[in-house]
């Protein structure tokens, strides 16, 4: 007879890493960032529009930081939020107004940060997709902890991800991973380049989908048909069936990925070549050679 | 409209809205067959979704090129939902720029006026003399067309429906009394779709923010004075130019979504294993309200201590009170503290009172003809089996050879018997 209150929360990771989006426009791609950000912004309005009590959080996972697009803190509010000057509904304007400014701020920093250097310097190609993870775990915990009693949250992220995967960020990413499964939080991904093994293990263990999009362009259909259910309803939709994980792990000396390797008897760490101290939990391992038969010997 | 349009698409299935949102960009029919592939969930509930969008005209049938049955959403609906969420098209609420409000007004004190503009009403319904003041005729005239109040001797009283509709939590309260304004809005001569336009504007506005009140109709105007004296809305003089929506009109449509809980208040009421109920208020309102279904016991200066006893219970009912909303009421009023708990309120008094409603519905009325003195058993049988196979049949005691049938079969048995007379004479 009593329905649980029930909010549902989407935490929405996008990556706005400038190096891999300017190389795809270099290539002559169609998709750009401008028009993923128009799709997220879509989909996030949608998020609100299905339920009145659906909440929503954007984090930007940038080369080097990691930062909420929305909602932003509550400090930074100087002037009101201006009306909409069309039709559009008024919080599913200010979540775009905001994507939009939040992204361009970002964006310029960067420019300004390049133009003060003397010498080009390499920037890291890879986004801080842990870091982001870590802050939406944070966020959904507070959120949670804030929540009245008697309502439940149900949280889940998505990760729209297009730069390639580093196995730098292997130990964070899966610590990150693992919270969020003991947390009962889903993972989405939903990739717009190459397949990443790390995010595909992330989906996998914690019951989310995992989707490598087909054609680039269509890429808001595809966030409202694969991502926009929350987890009760994808029960009830027929999704994309799971795919196969590539379970390998990255190596802890090189960060590698790797097929065979040697683990650590104590803390179960991954090397890919032989060590005689664990570097993470300073075990030293003494080699047993075989054995030898000269003692015995002498002992007759 | 396109707030009509947005609020639909709240009030239906979950499985529909997905429908929605997949075809929003679609502007060709998609096979019907398609659109029953995209779920996995069982056929009803599929049709149910499909059924909704029907009859709300958000979609219609049109057969494809090739003669297949398809769907298509409603143009009109797709637009103006492609408008709420994207942008563009001409705006629908009151925007002009105000200049920043002199006496702007935050939430907790919206709140606190809406409640207390709410209560006087409930205030007035019960007869007490807290707060009344503000309580004038419209609001009188629409509580005694609803039925919540009846004239005695020239003064109003509350009556059973009355006691009814306060268990209720506010925003369903709001939200009956809304419909029962609109139901008497055109006899005041005013437009039943200008106030539901303007009404649906408010509930989809942001709480805490100004409206303008310009390029309102005269009618519009009318009814914002109106949703005024309900707390719907704060309106600093009766000639300025903004207004402030409150909770209890942004809440209007979630009202409907299966809310339960009174999220601005907090809830008081403890009720214990024992029967006992403890409500920390001070508001004579809530104490006449608790004191419907409950034996009071002490009154303390912040705290009231009742049990819940199978007579007081049972007075309730015979008011016509359900044990379901006594149970919501504990329910949606309960203290934080209980809120922790689960179940909310303690399954045996939960049950206790379903128990006693039950026990009221021990007897069952049946009309019905009783045939006896029958001469012979084989008479009474013939006769008891002819009514068994009609399904006639209320009772029957074959050793005293008499059987009742219901009413309606009483012609169709009579009949029978006469036939047999006749036949066998």
């Amino acid at each position: 007879m009593f329905y649980k209150l029930c909010s549902n929360l989407l935490v929405i990771i996008l990556d706005t890493n400038p190096i891999w989006w300017g190389k795809k426009r270099l290539s002559g791609e169609k998709l750009s960032l401008t028009h993923c950000a128009d799709s997220v912004a879509v989909l996030a309005n949608s998020h609100l529009m299905l339920n009145h009590k659906n909440k929503l959080s954007v984090i930007a996972a940038h080369t080097d930081h990691s930062v909420f697009l929305y909602p932003r803190p509550p400090s930074e509010h100087t002037s009101p939020p201006k009306a909409p000057l069309d039709g559009q509904f008024e919080v599913f304007n200010q979540v775009e107004n905001q994507l939009r400014s939040e992204i361009k701020k970002l964006i310029a920093a960067d420019k300004q940060k390049l133009d003060e250097m003397f010498e080009p310097v390499e920037l890291p190609s890879d986004s801080l997709v842990a870091g982001a993870m870590c802050k939406a775990l944070c966020y959904i915990h507070r959120l949670g902890k804030e929540c009245p009693i008697g309502e439940t949250l149900t949280s889940r992220i998505l990760i729209i991800k297009g730069s390639e995967d580093c196995p730098s960020q292997y130990m964070n990413f899966m610590n990150a991973v693992f919270t969020a499964q003991k947390q009962n939080i889903i993972i989405d991904a939903c990739v717009l380049d190459a397949d990443s093994g790390l995010l595909q293990q992330a989906c996998d263990i914690t019951g989310g989908t995992y989707l490598k999009i087909p054609q680039p362009l269509g890429l808001l259909q595809y966030l409202t048909w694969v991502f926009l259910p929350d987890f009760e309803m994808r029960s009830k939709m027929t999704l994309p069936p799971r795919a196969q994980v590539d379970y390998r792990a990255a190596c802890f000396c090189h960060r590698n990925l790797i097929d065979i390797g040697y683990v650590c008897s104590v803390c179960l760490s991954i090397y890919c070549t032989f060590s005689p101290i664990c570097s993470t939990c300073q075990t030293t391992f003494k080699i047993l050679g075989p054995q030898k038969l000269m003692k015995r010997k002498k002992k007759i | 409209m396109m707030c009509v349009k947005l609020l639909i698409s709240r009030d239906i299935p979950e499985l529909a809205r997905h429908y929605v949102m997949r075809l929003l960009f679609v502007d060709q029919a998609v096979a019907q067959a398609v659109v029953q592939q995209w779920s996995a969930a069982p056929a009803e509930e599929q049709f149910e979704a499909a059924a909704a969008l029907v009859e709300l005209r958000v979609w219609y049938e049109k057969p494809l090129p090739g003669g297949m049955p398809g769907w298509l959403l409603n143009h009109i609906f797709r637009t103006n939902l492609m408008t709420a969420l994207l942008g563009g098209g001409t705006p629908w609420i009151g925007n002009k720029d105000l200049t920043p409000d002199k006496y702007t007004k935050d939430i907790p004190f919206l709140d606190k006026y809406a409640l207390e503009r709410w209560e006087c009403v409930l205030h007035f319904m019960v007869g007490s003399n807290e707060g009344t003041d503000g309580v004038n005729k419209d609001i009188t005239d629409v509580l005694l067309y609803s039925g919540l109040m009846r004239v005695d001797d020239g003064e109003p009283s509350i009556t059973a429906e009355g006691f009814q509709f306060l268990l209720l939590d506010t925003s369903a309260q709001v939200w009956f009394f809304l419909l029962q304004y609109l139901d008497t809005v055109q006899t005041r001569g005013m437009d039943l779709v200008e106030c539901l336009t303007f009404l649906f504007q408010l509930s989809f506005s942001t709480l805490g923010k100004d409206y303008c009140t310009e390029g309102m109709s005269e009618n519009q105007l009318r009814f914002l004075q109106h949703l005024r004296e309900f707390g719907l809305v704060y309106q600093r003089k009766r000639k300025s130019h903004r207004y402030y929506p409150t909770r209890l009109a942004v809440n209007i449509v979630s009202g409907l979504s299966k809310t339960k809980i009174d999220t601005h208040r907090p809830g008081f009421i403890v009720v214990e294993t024992n029967y006992r109920v403890y409500a920390y208020t001070d508001s004579p309102l809530q104490v006449a309200l608790l004191a419907l279904f409950c034996e009071m016991l002490y009154r303390f200066p912040n705290m009231v201590a009742a049990n819940l006893s199978r007579g007081s219970v049972r007075e309730a009912l015979a008011r016509g009170i359900t044990a379901d909303q006594i149970i919501h009421f504990l329910h949606s009023h309960a203290h934080p503290e209980m809120l922790k708990r689960n179940p909310v309120i303690p399954s045996t008094v939960k049950d206790q009172i379903k128990l006693w409603e039950l026990e009221r519905h021990r007897f069952k009325f049946n009309d019905g003809v009783m045939y006896n003195q029958f001469l012979s058993q084989a008479d009474f049988e013939l006769l008891r089996n002819y009514a068994k196979d009609t399904g006639v049949l209320v009772w029957e005691m074959p050793e005293k050879r008499v059987l009742i049938v219901t009413k309606s079969g009483h012609d169709d048995v009579k009949r029978f018997w006469k036939r047999l007379k006749a036949s066998s004479s």
